[in-house]
């Protein structure tokens, strides 16, 4: 008896939490292909017919096709320009000892501590006076560079447990440096890649703010910000049917995202803990 | 190996040089030239920029909406950490070692929120507060508790309080993973000889887990309080932009307001430097305060 009252108590609050995770996104679904008039009448009831105007209407009229590409863009471009920055240097500081190495790693894992949002300003006028304000390659850049000493965090441990053998064989066996690196190495830390790459890739395709301030143009906004824009737009047009299925443009990916790599985010998650 | 010196460091700076500069210039100097610039008085065209010395930072003692985004960012980091810290680690230990079959749903749908956009559950949670269409007055009113309902966001007293709810919703998954990690990492022979010692479960949980799993306790309270003043102020950006009047105004808002709206952009940075000082400050007497003797297991 007492151990199904201690089993209820403990789940009552999973449930609970549960309820309280995924209701929310159930409501915003069942929203998107419900009319405005049926959203102020029967908020919670399911939609009579379902339609997928809104969708439409979230796609073109308010731009969340073109920002949705954009967006695409970013994330895509941010992710590999980071690893091409990360990688080599993480293996320079992991395997190749030299005077200063420690000091480094440390200088970009102490730059994680300072608030970023201290840089913003200028970092604001120095993209202006370099002609790149509202451009997505910039932008993309920027993304890469923020997340490199995370990226460098990250990739380290998995570096740390190459075998040297492997690269002394292939140097001995006439493999430049550069070989060593891309062919040897890089090869052998992919899981690391892959987690740091899934949580960047996150990461970037959520960002809000900086998009905010150094994209000017509609045309180049990424989805964050016209979601934005969309949901002070849809409250003088009460277009809140449109706002709905902009959520669900906005989230669906992810959901496909975390679907798929939803073991590798658990356990680059839980072994990260582990070693900090 | 067959490497001359110039070739080694040849290979050290194709390595390290292109990344070190980019991380320079787009991170490191932006930073330096953050606090540089909070002595000017700059609207933003280089000709007019006036060197006023510590008048920003006089200026920022006699403001009072400083104040009261001071006071609101703690809120948010009081409320998120405690809120956070016992309910993930309650959740943590429920997932790992009170058996639950059903563990690995749980834990992806609880993880699930950490990976949408502040701007999605920003503004998801705008409708679920919204006065006549949203769950929050919705579920009041079928359970008749009508006089209970408000505009939540509008409302000068629970627009903060409901800004933190989210926060927390948002933030559970990730902390609840960190922990879980901790946990699994204890050797079951420490539970085994407190039970052979006749320890309750709750003795356990005070002397075994919460001990071994100190480390990963208190990174996550730092990593929520440095994630709290630098990062609270998106959500409230989307959800009130620090309405009704000043009401919900944290630092980071205030320091957009007032560079990217006012076009203060001296007085911005100014607010900039001060949650840097304020972040620091805070790490260095959370790292003091959780200061625990070190257990080996």
């Amino acid at each position: 008896m007492t151990k199904f009252i201690t089993g209820a108590a403990v789940r009552i609050p999973l449930i609970i939490w549960s309820i309280l995770v995924v209701f929310p996104l159930i409501w915003m679904f069942v929203g998107a292909f419900k009319s405005n008039a049926e959203i102020f009448s029967s908020p919670w009831s399911m939609p009579e017919t379902y339609n997928f105007g809104n969708f439409v209407s979230a796609w073109v009229d308010f731009s969340i096709g073109s920002s949705f590409l954009n967006t695409i863009f970013v994330t895509v471009l941010g992710t590999v320009l980071c690893l091409a920055f990360s990688i080599p240097t993480t293996y320079a500081l992991e395997r190749l000892r030299f005077k200063g190495s420690e000091v480094l790693f440390n200088v970009y894992l102490a730059s994680m501590m300072i608030p970023a949002v201290l840089g913003w300003i200028p970092l604001f006028f120095l993209l202006m006076n370099m002609n790149l304000l509202d451009n997505l390659f910039a932008l993309s850049a920027v993304y890469a560079i923020s997340q490199v000493p995370f990226t460098i965090f990250i990739l380290s441990s998995f570096m740390g447990s190459v075998p040297k053998e492997l690269e002394e064989a292939a140097a001995v066996d006439g493999m430049s440096p550069y070989g060593v690196l891309f062919k040897i190495v890089t090869p052998m830390v992919k899981t690391g890649i892959i987690t740091a790459s899934i949580l960047n890739a996150i990461t970037f395709w959520n960002e809000y703010f900086m998009a905010l301030i150094l994209l000017q143009t509609e045309s180049k906004n990424t989805l964050g910000v016209q979601m934005d824009l969309l949901s002070t737009n849809a409250q003088y047009e009460s277009a809140w049917g449109a706002l709905f299925a902009g959520l669900v443009i906005a989230v669906v990916p992810v959901i496909i995202f975390y679907a798929i790599f939803q073991r590798h985010i658990v356990k680059g998650m839980t072994e990260g803990a582990v070693k900090g | 190996m067959v490497q001359s010196k110039k070739q080694k460091y040849l290979f050290l700076t194709f390595c390290l040089l292109p990344t070190f500069l980019l991380f320079v210039i787009f991170t490191v100097y932006p930073m330096v030239n953050g606090i540089y610039l909070s002595l000017f008085d700059w609207s933003g065209m280089s000709a007019n920029r006036e060197f006023v010395g510590f008048e920003n930072y006089i200026r920022m003692f006699n403001d009072e909406i400083i104040g009261k985004a001071i006071y609101n960012d703690y809120f948010f980091v009081v409320t998120k950490v405690i809120g956070i810290m016992i309910l993930s680690l309650f959740f943590a230990v429920a997932l790992t070692q009170l058996k639950v079959k059903e563990a690995p749903f749980y834990r992806v749908v609880f993880f699930f929120p950490n990976i949408m956009s502040v701007v999605v559950i920003g503004i998801l949670w705008q409708f679920i507060y919204e006065p006549d269409i949203g769950l929050v007055n919705g579920f009041l009113t079928s359970v008749g508790l009508e006089s209970w309902t408000r505009p939540w966001l509008g409302s000068m007293e629970w627009a903060l309080p409901s800004l933190v709810v989210p926060a927390i919703w948002a933030g559970i998954g990730l902390f609840m993973l960190l922990l879980m990690g901790g946990i699994m990492n204890i050797p079951k022979s420490q539970y085994e000889s407190a039970e052979i010692d006749g320890a309750s479960e709750w003795q356990q949980f005070w002397k075994i887990t919460v001990p071994l799993i100190w480390p990963q306790i208190k990174t996550s309270m730092i990593y929520i309080v440095i994630t709290s003043l630098n990062g609270s102020f998106v959500l409230v950006q989307i959800m009130t932009n620090g309405g009704p009047g000043n009401e919900t105004e944290v630092m980071g808002s205030y320091l957009y307001q007032k560079a990217f709206e006012d076009f203060q952009f001296g007085y911005g940075a100014t607010i900039g430097v001060l949650i840097l000082i304020l972040s620091l400050v805070t790490v260095l007497i959370m790292q003091f305060i959780l200061k625990r003797e070190k257990v080996e297991y």
